[in-house]
C-alpha cells in the first residue's frame, strides 16, 4: 500500500519561514494579495486532492498501463474522471496568467503543488505538466492571434499540450531532425514527419491536443540554425473555438516502458498537418528552450516528489516491520522483535532520504522564488540577478533532484528488503518511475555539460555570482561563530565554508582548464553539478538551522519540528556534505583517467 | 634625429601635405607649410593656416603634442617660396597634375640650396616625367616619397628613385623618414601605382567583381575575403567604405591610364551601375551617408548591408568566417571556395608578376601590403601557405599564365629559416638573408635563435645581448595576471645574479591594457576575495621588486599601456616609449583605483618635477585630476605633459627601433647604478580630501560626474591624501600601498564596480552608473 501524504509542515516552513526575507530579490507586488493563510489553504486543498484523487490511481495505473488501438489511446481506468476533477478545481492553471483564465498564483506555490502531484501519481503529472510547458512557450513566443486561439482552452485544461522534439535518429542532437515544413500561401505550413517519445501525444483526457513541433522549413539551413517551432493541433480549431476537422496527426504506437506506465509515450506521425510558426522562423530552438527550461525545473520536482513518497513508505514499514533486536538493548520487549527502525543502517537510509528531500525542497523553493521575480519583478537589478540564478540552477535542479530522488526511491526499496522488490507494496514502482526523470528533458549528463559549458563561464561568471555571493556573505556574516570549535553553530558554518571553498576551487580549476581544453570541463560536468548542488543544500540547511535554533531558544517548538530540522541538518553536514572534498579531488584529477583508455580496449 | 635634415618644407596643404608637415613637427623638426594664395580674401596664408587649424580639430589627431604645432610655420608659394633655401628637404604634395608640379620644380630648382632633397608625394605620376626639363643637379636631388593617409598613423612609405638620383641624397631622406618620422621605408620602382596601391586596387576590384558574379552578399564576401586571408575583418567592402567609394573610380582611372595595355588590371574594369548610383546619391562610404554597409539610426542604430543586385539596404547578417586553411579553402567546391580562389587565384599571380617591375624583391612587396593595407601576410607569405608549386599547378591546369617567380620557386617556399635567420627567395633563384636595418631589434628575431631564459603561461624573459634581459608579456592581449607577477619576481632574481639590466618590452601592437579584468571579475563572481587580495598584494610586491632591484629597469611601451601596464612603467628607472604610446591610469573608469603602486609613484613624480608650487596639495591635485578622469595620453609626447614620462625619458619614432633604443638606454644606466631610495610623502590629509571632493561634487551637479563617480573619486582622494594622515605626518611608501590595497578591495566588492567591469568586458564601453 502506498501511503503518500503531502509534507505540509516542511512545505510551510520553506514557504513562509526560510524565504520570509525574499532572499535579496525583494517582495513581489503582484503577489501581495496572496496572504500566508490563503496560500496555506491552497496547499491543504492540494494535499487533499493528491491524497484522495491521484494517489488511489497510482498503483492501478501502473498495473494497467495505457492502451493503443487504431490510433486511439486510452488512459488507465479512473484517469479521465480524475483529470476532469483536477481541471474543474482549477489545479491545471494554478500559476497561469489571469489573462488566459489562470489563477496567477506564485511559482513557489505551484512547485509545491507539483511536488504533491508527483508524490501521489507522477504518471498523471505529465498530462497537465506538458500542457503547462506548451502554454509557457506560446505565451512567450507566439503571435497574439495564436495566443487568443489556444491559450484559454489550454489554460483551463480543456485542451492539452505536448512538445514534439525527438525523432528516431535524433534526441540530444536536434540539428539532425528531418520533419519538414512547407510554407503555404496563407502563412501557415504543412508539417510532415515522424516523432517518437512524445509524452501525452495522444490520450482520452482532453478535447484537443496541441502539439508544439520542431521542424525544418523547406530550404532552411542545416543544423540547429534551421529549426523552427510550430503549433500543430490534433483537430483544427474553428473560429468559434470549437474543434473542427482532424489534422493528419496520428498516434502510430505507444512505448512499453520500465515505468511511468500510465503516461502515454507516443509515436506520432504528421502528414501534411497544418501548423503555424511560433516565434521567428529558424529560431525554433530558442522558443523550444523556453518550454524546456520550465520543464527541466518541473522534472527536478518529479524526482523530489517520488523520493518523498518512497521515504514515507519506508518510514511506515521501518516502524512496522519487526526483525532482530536493537544492538543497544531490547526496545520493544512486548514484541517478538524490535521494529527495524532501531537499526543504524536503516537509520542511515531513512536519514539520507530525509536530508535529500528537505534539502532539495528548500533549494527548489529558492529557484521558484527567482522564477517569480523573473516573471513579475519590477526592479531590473533584482530581475537580472533572479534570471542569472535561474539560468545557473536549472540544470542543477533537474539533475541533482532526479539523481537524489532516484537514490531515495531505491533506498525505499532497500528498506523493505524483499518486500520492496515485489509489487505488492508499490515501492519498486517508485524506483522504476523515478528512473526516467534522469533521462528526459536532457539527460543528467547533458545538464552537467550545460552547467560547465554554458552557465559557468557565461558573462565572465556572472551567473555564478547570484549563488556564490549570498553564500559567501552568509559565511562572512557568521565568521565569529566558527572561531568557537565547540559551538555546533560554529562547526556548521565552518563546514559550509569548507565545502564552499571546495566549490570555489573546483570552479576556478574548471574555468582555467576548460578554457584550454573543453574536454576537461566536460569531464568535470557531473561531479561539479553534484558539488554545487550539495553546497546549495548546505546553504539552505544552514539558514534553516539558523531559524530553527532561534525558535528553540525562544521556546517556540511545540511539535518538535525545529528540533528535528536541526537533527536533519546535522546529519547532512556530518554524513553527506563531506562528499564535497572527494568531488573536489575527482574534479582536480581531470579527464586523463577517463580518456586514456583506448577505444578498442572497451 | 638625423643631423642632415634640420628643416623641412612641405608644399601643398591638402590632407596629405598637412599631415606630412604635422609628422615632421611631431619629430621635433621645424617645418614650413606652403600653399597657394586664395583667389579671394585678405589673408594670403589662409589655405595653409586653415589646414593647420583643421588638423587641431581632427580625430585621430595628426599632431602628437601642443609643442609640435608650434613648429609649423605657414606661408604661401607666392611670397614665401624663397624660404625653401633654408630647408634640407622639400616635399611636394600639390595636386596630381604634371604641368603644375613641373612648374613648381622649375622654381625650386633656382631657389633651393644645393644638395637639399626634393621629393614628390605623387601616387600616380612616374618620376621620369616629373624631372623632365630639369637639370642633372636637380634630378640628382629628386625622388618620390609616397606617404599613406593619414601620415602620422600609416607606417608605410614607398620611396622611388630615378636613374639620376644621388644615392646619398636618397639615403639621407630615407634615414630621416625612418628614424625621425618613424615610417618603414620600402624601396619601389618607378612603375604605375608603385606597389601597395597597384596590388590593392586590383585586389579590391577583383573581389567586388567576384562577389557580384557569384551572387554573394557583401557579408559573405567579407567573411571569406577577410580573416581567413589575414585581411582585417572589414574585408573588402568594409575597406572600400572606409577609404571612400568615390575614390575607386578615380584610382581606377589613374592606374588605367598609366598601366601597359596587357596588364590584367584592365580586364577588371567594367561598368558598375550600383557604385555609380551610390556615389551620385552620396553613399560614398563612412564619410558619406553610408556605403556597402551603413548604420541605420532610424532603425535603432541597426547595422545594414546593401543588396548588390537591388541596391536596397537590409539588416546585416553576421556570418562566421570559414575555418579552412588556405589550401583547403581555395579547393572547396562551393561558392566559398570559388570566391576564395577567384580572389587569390588572381591577386597572388598579379603580385608575383610585379617582382622586377614594381620592386626588386618579394620582401618589398610583402612589406608594402602588410604596412599599407594591414594585411597580416604579404602575397608571398600567402603563396607559401598554399604552396608555390600547388598554385603554379592550378594556374597551369586552368590554362592561365604562371608567373616566372613561381616557376623559379618550383617546389620551394619563398621564405625559410636557415641558421636562425629568415631568408627570402630572390628572383635569381637563391635564398638571401633578410637583413634588418642597423638599430632595428625585434624579439621576433631573438626568438628565432634562442630559447627563453624564463617562461610561464603569461610571460617570458629573453637574453637580448650585452647583458640585457627583456621581459615580455605573452598572455592574450598582454593582460597581466598572477603568472606575470610571479615571473617578474623570478626575473629580478635572475638579472640580479647573471645580467646587467632589464628591459620590459614586447613586439605586440599594445604594450598592455592592464590586469586581466575577465579573470578578476570571475574571481569576484565566485567570491574568491582572498585570491583578489593576493593579486593586489602580489602586484605591489612584484613592482616594488622591480623598482628596488640592484640593476636598471627600462620599460618600452608602444600602443596602449593602461592600468597595471602603466604602473609597471612608473616603477621603472626610465622609459623609452614609442611615439604612439597611449598611457594612462584608467582604473576609475571601471570603478576601481590603481592598486599596484600607481598612486604613490605619480605623486612622487609630480612632487619631484619642480614644475609645481610648494606644499603637499599641488602634486596630489594633479594626480587626482589625471587619474579620477581616467585620462589617457594620446601620444608619448602628451604622456610627458601628464608626467607618466619624465624629462629624461626617451621617445622613439620608429616602432622597429624601440627595443634597440630601450636596450641602449638601459646600458647607459648600468655604470654606477644605485637603486632609488624609497620616497616619503607629505600628504594633505582629510582636509585635502574634502577639497578634492568639492571639485567632484561640482561636476556631479552639472551632470559631468555620475553618482558612483563621486564614490570612486572619493576612494581615490582618500589614498592620495594619505587617509587619516595629518599634515605633519610623514607617510611611507608602504603605508600608501596599504591604503591602495584596502581601497581597491572596497571598490571591487561594490556591485556598481562589478557592473562597470562587466559592461566593459561585454561591450568594450564604459558604464556610466
Amino acid at each position: 500500500m502506498q501511503v503518500y501524504q503531502a509534507p505540509l509542515r516542511d512545505m510551510r516552513f520553506v514557504l513562509h519561514e526560510l524565504f520570509a526575507q525574499h532572499d535579496g530579490f525583494g517582495a513581489i507586488a503582484a503577489h501581495e494579495e496572496f496572504t500566508p493563510d490563503l496560500l496555506d489553504a491552497v496547499l491543504e486543498e492540494a494535499a487533499k486532492m493528491a491524497h484522495e484523487v491521484l494517489l488511489p490511481l497510482n498503483a492501478p495505473g501502473d498495473e494497467e498501463g495505457c492502451h493503443h488501438e487504431n490510433g486511439v489511446v486510452r488512459t488507465p481506468a479512473g484517469f479521465k474522471d480524475a483529470y476532469k476533477q483536477f481541471c474543474e478545481a482549477g489545479w491545471a492553471s494554478l500559476a497561469n496568467d489571469a489573462e488566459w483564465g489562470g489563477q496567477g498564483l506564485p511559482e513557489t506555490i505551484n512547485k509545491l503543488v507539483e511536488e504533491m502531484i508527483c508524490g501521489a501519481n507522477v504518471s498523471f503529472s505529465l498530462y497537465p505538466g506538458l500542457t503547462h510547458g506548451a502554454t509557457t512557450a506560446i505565451e512567450s513566443h507566439a503571435s497574439d492571434d495564436l495566443k487568443q486561439r489556444y491559450l484559454p482552452k489550454m489554460t483551463s485544461g480543456e485542451w492539452s499540450g505536448t512538445m514534439c522534439l525527438t525523432e528516431s535518429h535524433c534526441g540530444t542532437d536536434l540539428g539532425l531532425l528531418r520533419t519538414k515544413a512547407v510554407p503555404q500561401d496563407d502563412g501557415s505550413y504543412k508539417i510532415t514527419g515522424n516523432k517518437i517519445f512524445i509524452s501525452a501525444g495522444e490520450h482520452d483526457l482532453a478535447g484537443n491536443i496541441v502539439h508544439l513541433v520542431l521542424a525544418r522549413i523547406q530550404g532552411a539551413p542545416e543544423g540547429v540554425k534551421g529549426i523552427s517551432l510550430f503549433i500543430v493541433p490534433k483537430y483544427l480549431p474553428k473560429d468559434d473555438g470549437s474543434v473542427g476537422p482532424s489534422n493528419g496527426v496520428l498516434c502510430t504506437g505507444i512505448e512499453h516502458k520500465m515505468g511511468l506506465k500510465a503516461s502515454a509515450t507516443c509515436q506520432m506521425s504528421f502528414e501534411d498537418s497544418v501548423g503555424w510558426v511560433v516565434g521567428e522562423p529558424n529560431k525554433g530552438l530558442a522558443a523550444m528552450f523556453t518550454m524546456m527550461n520550465t520543464e527541466r525545473v518541473s522534472v527536478g520536482i518529479q524526482g523530489l516528489g517520488i523520493g518523498e513518497a518512497s521515504y514515507q513508505g519506508a518510514v511506515a514499514y521501518a516502524k512496522d516491520r519487526i526483525q532482530g533486536r536493537a544492538l543497544s538493548g531490547v526496545k520493544r520487549p512486548d514484541l517478538a522483535a524490535d521494529p527495524i527502525i532501531v537499526h543504524p543502517d536503516v537509520r542511515r537510509m531513512l536519514m539520507t532520504q530525509r536530508a535529500y528531500l528537505e534539502g532539495c525542497r528548500a533549494v527548489g523553493q529558492w529557484v521558484s522564488r527567482a522564477l517569480d521575480v523573473v516573471r513579475h519583478g519590477t526592479d531590473p537589478v533584482a530581475k537580472q540577478r533572479a534570471d542569472d540564478f535561474v539560468q545557473l540552477m536549472t540544470p542543477v535542479v533537474k539533475a541533482l533532484f532526479t539523481d537524489l530522488g532516484h537514490e531515495a526511491a531505491h533506498l525505499g526499496v532497500q528498506t523493505y528488503g524483499g518486500h520492496g522488490y515485489i509489487r505488492e507494496h508499490g515501492m519498486e514502482q517508485y524506483a522504476r518511475d523515478a528512473r526516467i526523470a534522469m533521462i528526459y528533458e536532457g539527460t543528467n549528463g547533458i545538464q552537467g555539460l550545460d552547467l560547465v559549458g554554458r552557465k559557468l563561464g557565461a558573462h565572465a561568471g556572472r551567473y555564478l555570482k547570484s549563488f556564490f555571493h549570498p553564500v559567501s556573505d552568509f559565511i562572512e556574516a557568521n565568521k565569529d561563530a566558527k572561531e568557537d570549535k565547540n559551538n555546533p553553530w560554529g562547526k556548521l558554518v565552518a563546514g559550509l565554508e569548507q565545502a564552499f571553498g571546495a566549490l570555489q576551487l573546483s570552479t576556478a580549476t574548471i574555468a582555467q582548464k576548460g578554457m584550454a581544453d573543453p574536454e576537461e570541463a566536460a569531464a568535470a560536468g557531473t561531479d561539479y553539478l553534484r558539488l554545487l548542488g550539495l553546497v546549495a543544500m548546505a546553504y539552505m540547511f544552514a539558514r534553516s538551522a539558523e531559524i530553527a535554533g532561534a525558535k528553540m531558544m525562544a521556546g517556540e517548538d511545540p511539535d518538535g519540528f525545529y528540533k528535528n530540522k536541526l537533527t536533519t541538518v546535522r546529519f547532512f553536514y556530518e554524513r553527506i556534505l563531506p562528499q564535497a572534498a572527494g568531488l573536489l579531488m575527482a574534479i582536480k584529477a581531470g579527464k586523463a583517467s577517463m580518456m586514456d583508455m583506448a577505444e578498442d580496449a572497451f | 634625429m638625423s643631423a642632415d635634415i634640420k628643416k623641412v618644407c612641405v608644399i601643398g596643404a591638402g590632407t596629405m601635405g598637412a599631415g606630412i608637415a604635422a609628422q615632421v613637427a611631431n619629430a621635433g623638426v621645424p617645418v614650413l607649410l606652403l600653399d597657394i594664395v586664395p583667389k579671394d580674401g585678405a589673408n594670403r596664408n589662409a589655405i595653409a593656416e586653415g589646414a593647420v587649424a583643421k588638423m587641431l580639430k581632427t580625430d585621430p589627431a595628426p599632431f602628437m603634442s601642443k609643442g609640435a604645432t608650434k613648429l609649423v610655420e605657414t606661408g604661401n608659394i607666392d611670397d614665401d617660396l624663397a624660404k625653401v633655401a633654408e630647408c634640407d628637404w622639400i616635399v611636394e604634395a600639390v595636386i596630381e597634375r604634371l604641368d603644375i608640379k613641373q612648374a613648381l620644380y622649375a622654381k625650386l630648382e633656382t631657389l633651393k640650396k644645393p644638395g637639399a632633397a626634393v621629393s614628390s608625394n605623387t601616387s600616380t605620376i612616374p618620376l621620369e616625367k616629373l624631372v623632365e626639363g630639369r637639370g642633372d643637379a636637380f634630378a640628382a636631388d629628386f625622388l618620390i616619397t609616397h606617404f599613406f593617409n593619414p601620415p602620422r598613423y600609416m607606417r608605410l612609405l614607398e620611396l622611388v628613385t630615378g636613374p639620376k638620383t644621388d644615392a646619398a641624397v636618397a639615403d639621407k631622406v630615407a634615414a630621416f623618414i625612418d628614424r625621425s618620422l618613424g615610417k618603414s621605408v620600402v624601396r619601389a620602382k618607378d612603375s604605375p601605382g608603385f606597389i601597395a596601391n597597384r596590388i590593392g586596387t586590383y585586389w579590391l576590384q577583383v573581389a567586388v567583381n567576384a562577389a557580384i558574379d557569384l551572387g554573394l552578399t557583401v557579408e559573405q564576401a567579407d567573411a571569406i575575403g577577410g580573416r581567413p586571408m589575414g585581411v582585417p575583418k572589414t574585408g573588402v567592402f568594409g575597406l572600400i567604405d572606409l577609404v571612400g567609394i568615390d575614390l575607386m573610380p578615380l584610382l581606377q582611372k589613374s592606374l588605367g591610364a598609366t598601366l601597359k595595355p596587357e596588364d590584367p588590371f584592365h580586364a577588371t574594369v567594367r561598368p558598375m551601375p550600383l557604385v555609380d548610383k551610390m556615389i551620385a546619391d552620396g553613399f560614398t562610404g563612412r564619410k558619406g551617408k553610408g556605403g556597402f554597409y551603413r548604420i541605420n539610426r532610424e532603425a535603432g542604430k541597426r547595422k545594414e548591408s546593401i543588396d548588390l543586385i537591388t541596391g536596397d539596404y537590409r539588416a546585416s547578417v553576421s556570418i562566421q568566417p570559414p575555418k579552412d586553411k588556405l589550401p583547403a579553402l581555395i579547393a572547396r567546391k562551393d561558392k566559398t571556395g570559388e570566391f576564395a580562389w577567384g580572389l587569390l587565384g588572381a591577386v597572388l599571380p598579379y603580385a608575383a608578376n610585379l617582382v622586377g617591375e614594381a620592386a626588386d624583391d618579394i620582401v618589398a612587396i610583402d612589406e608594402a601590403m602588410k604596412l599599407g593595407y594591414n594585411w597580416k601576410f604579404g602575397p608571398f607569405e600567402l603563396i607559401d601557405q598554399i604552396g608555390a608549386a600547388n598554385l603554379a599547378k592550378r594556374l597551369a591546369d586552368e590554362g592561365k599564365p604562371v608567373p616566372a617567380i613561381l616557376t623559379t620557386a618550383a617546389d620551394r617556399s619563398f621564405y625559410r629559416i636557415e641558421g636562425g635567420k629568415r631568408q627570402f627567395l630572390g628572383a635569381d633563384g637563391y635564398y638571401h638573408d633578410i637583413v634588418r636595418p642597423e638599430g632595428v631589434l625585434l624579439l621576433e628575431d631573438i626568438k628565432r635563435t634562442s630559447k627563453p631564459l624564463l617562461k610561464n603561461a603569461s610571460a617570458a624573459v629573453w637574453d637580448i645581448g650585452d647583458g640585457v634581459a627583456c621581459f615580455e608579456f605573452t598572455s592574450k592581449m598582454n593582460a597581466l595576471d598572477g603568472e606575470t607577477l610571479k615571473l617578474i619576481g623570478k626575473a629580478v632574481e635572475l638579472v640580479s645574479t647573471r645580467m646587467k639590466a632589464l628591459v620590459v618590452y614586447n613586439d605586440g601592437g599594445n604594450f598592455s591594457a592592464g590586469a586581466n579584468l575577465g579573470l578578476a571579475i570571475f574571481a569576484v563572481n565566485i567570491a574568491a576575495w582572498g585570491e583578489i587580495e593576493k593579486l593586489v598584494a602580489g602586484g605591489q610586491f612584484a613592482y616594488k621588486a622591480l623598482k628596488y632591484a640592484p640593476f636598471p629597469v627600462v620599460s618600452a611601451p608602444a600602443g596602449l599601456a593602461l592600468g597595471g601596464g602603466c604602473e609597471i612603467l612608473l616603477h621603472s628607472d626610465a622609459i623609452q616609449a614609442h611615439a604612439e604610446s597611449y598611457i594612462g591610469l584608467v582604473e576609475c573608469g571601471v570603478g576601481l583605483v590603481p592598486g599596484w603602486g600607481g598612486c604613490g609613484e605619480m605623486i612622487d613624480r609630480w612632487a619631484k618635477s619642480g614644475a609645481l608650487p610648494k606644499g603637499p596639495m599641488p602634486a596630489v591635485a594633479k594626480v587626482f585630476e589625471t587619474v579620477s578622469t581616467a585620462t589617457v595620453s594620446k601620444s608619448a609626447a602628451e604622456a610627458k605633459e601628464l608626467m607618466f614620462l619624465r624629462k629624461g625619458d626617451g621617445i622613439t619614432m620608429n616602432r622597429d627601433r624601440l627595443l634597440a633604443d630601450a636596450k641602449a638606454k638601459a646600458l647607459s644606466l648600468v655604470d654606477g647604478y644605485a637603486a632609488p631610495t624609497p620616497p616619503e610623502f607629505r600628504l594633505p590629509g582629510v582636509g585635502g580630501r574634502t577639497a578634492l571632493n568639492l571639485a567632484v561634487h561640482g561636476f556631479h551637479k552639472t551632470g559631468m560626474a555620475t553618482d558612483y563617480d563621486v564614490v570612486v573619486s572619493d576612494t581615490l582622494a582618500e589614498i592620495l591624501t594619505g587617509g587619516e594622515a595629518d599634515l605633519v605626518d610623514v607617510v611611507s611608501e608602504q603605508q600608501l600601498l596599504e591604503l591602495e590595497r584596502k581601497a581597491f578591495l572596497a571598490r571591487v566588492r561594490d556591485p556598481r564596480t562589478q557592473a562597470r567591469v562587466e559592461t566593459m568586458l561585454e561591450t568594450g564601453k564604459p558604464l556610466r552608473n
